[in-house]
């Protein structure tokens, strides 16, 4: 579903991904883990070009994304993205935000996606914010309406960058929930996180990123339980 | 007779002479509705130049920004007067339009250098995250910018617009220049034919003070609804 080839990324002189070569299969659920700094991040964002690619090869369902030829608002349409920082749209009521990119990009009537809102939003167990604005909500709040906003696309995968990270401890687990139910229905999801038990929960296979490479990868049993990379062992260390 | 008594015959002998007497309030009334016809195309024209020219601003191509600098730089650089009389005498000298379009066209030329830069921070002051979360949607950059972008944006600048938009009424007084009758130079027209300054002028910075004092309270009540997002 998603290929990489020899990804690279510089930002002017700093080097933060060094050739990452990955592939994404349908149905996968995979985490990516690592220490901050280490580029998991920015390639999580290189994945639908939020990033600019400085040198090699992304497919998404096997065609080149990382180049002009192709239109890549419509291959975002098919990639949802969720972010640390929510982003949700200040000025738009909850109900707004979900149903304003299928609408606009003629996905469905405003009537057809108000009922989808509606069914997004009971799925994230917010049925009763349709009419609040993002300032009313709390921040775990607002993350699983923007969880809702990108499943409104009906993408084929959803981008996850660090969707717990500004969140107060006591809202992480509504979040997780959420992404567990989504895991659960067999959507393909790449998730950054630090959230280590959930990783070990819920992902198909994890990644451990440093240094701008992948330095191991395998099912959360092999990665946590039994690390062969002793980067990879020593942060575990730390964190487990 | 009291001090009082005598001073307000005066002042309505007065009044009557400058407003009333061959039916001067009428060279008012005109002068008014020039003064509101003149700047509220004037708004307009500076919005849009505005628009675009803070998008030149913000363009990644160094040539378009470099349009942008040039325009913002030369119209801030020059006096509303001189600009209004080159737009008025050379530029649409063999233009057959009506007088206040070109001049209103003048007027918002000259608004739309300030409004660029107020829309240019207005924009700036928006997270980039929106633009993030709108682009990884499927949204293309122009549907991004008017959807998601401007209108946040539109809101953080309103205040700094209202300033614009009232400094601009106020500027359209010197329109007298190429010849319009709006109220400061009806104002000016009573003095002269009247030689009487204190109420010609007072009644001008009166009608002026009232026009602005309604044009605030409606962008008041504007701001409180775009305000509603914000309610917790």
């Amino acid at each position: 579903m998603i290929k990489v080839k020899n990804l690279h990324k510089k930002f002017g002189d700093l080097n933060v991904l060094n050739g990452i070569d990955e592939h994404i299969s349908p149905g996968e659920v995979v985490v990516v883990i690592g220490p901050s700094g280490s580029g998991k991040s920015t390639f999580l964002r290189c994945l639908n070009l939020l990033e600019d690619v400085t040198e090699g090869e992304i497919y998404v369902d096997d065609q080149l994304i990382n180049t002009p030829k192709i239109d890549i608002n419509k291959v975002r349409q098919k990639m949802g993205m969720v972010f640390q920082q929510f982003n949700l749209f200040p000025h738009l009521t909850i109900m707004d935000n979900i149903t304003l990119a299928p609408v606009l990009l003629k996905k469905m009537t405003k009537d057809q996606a108000v009922k989808t809102g509606h069914d997004l939003l009971r799925r994230v167990n917010l049925a009763d914010k349709a009419q609040a604005y993002p300032a009313q909500l709390s921040g775990g709040q607002k993350q699983r309406v923007a969880i809702a906003r990108a499943l409104a696309m009906s993408p084929e995968i959803m981008l996850f960058d660090e969707p717990t990270s500004a969140l107060d401890p006591e809202m992480v687990g509504e979040v997780l929930d959420v992404m567990k139910d989504l895991a659960r229905s067999g959507m393909t999801m790449v998730i950054v996180t630090h959230e280590m038990g959930f990783a070990r929960e819920v992902a198909s296979r994890v990644l451990f990123v440093d240094q701008g490479v992948i330095m191991e990868s395998g099912t959360p049993e092999e990665v946590f339980s039994n690390p062969k990379n002793e980067r990879t062992k020593l942060f575990l260390s730390k964190v487990l | 007779m009291t001090a009082f008594q005598e001073w307000f015959t005066d002042f309505s002998n007065l009044f009557y002479k400058c407003f009333i007497r061959e039916d001067r309030y009428k060279l008012l009334l005109e002068g008014i509705g020039v003064t509101i016809r003149v700047s509220l195309l004037a708004v307009l024209i500076g919005i849009l130049i505005g628009m675009l020219v803070a998008l030149c601003n913000l363009s990644k191509r160094k040539l378009i920004r470099f349009f942008g600098s040039v325009y913002t730089d030369v119209i801030r650089g020059t006096p509303s007067v001189t600009q209004l009389m080159i737009i008025y005498f050379v530029i649409f000298a063999t233009v057959d339009l009506d007088k206040w379009i070109i001049a209103a066209i003048a007027f918002g030329i000259n608004s739309g250098a300030y409004v660029s830069e107020i829309i240019r921070a207005g924009i700036l002051s928006v997270d980039h995250g929106q633009t993030e979360a709108g682009r990884s949607l499927g949204l293309n950059a122009f549907q991004t910018m008017t959807r998601i972008v401007i209108p946040q944006a539109v809101k953080n600048i309103f205040p700094a617009l209202c300033n614009e938009f009232i400094v601009l009424i106020k500027e359209t007084a010197i329109v007298g220049y190429v010849g319009l009758m709006d109220i400061q130079k009806a104002g000016d027209f009573i003095r002269s034919a009247t030689f009487n300054a204190f109420m010609p002028l007072f009644g001008t910075a009166v009608i002026y003070y009232i026009l602005i004092k309604i044009l605030t309270l409606l962008l008041r009540r504007i701001e409180i609804v775009l305000r509603k997002s914000d309610i917790r």
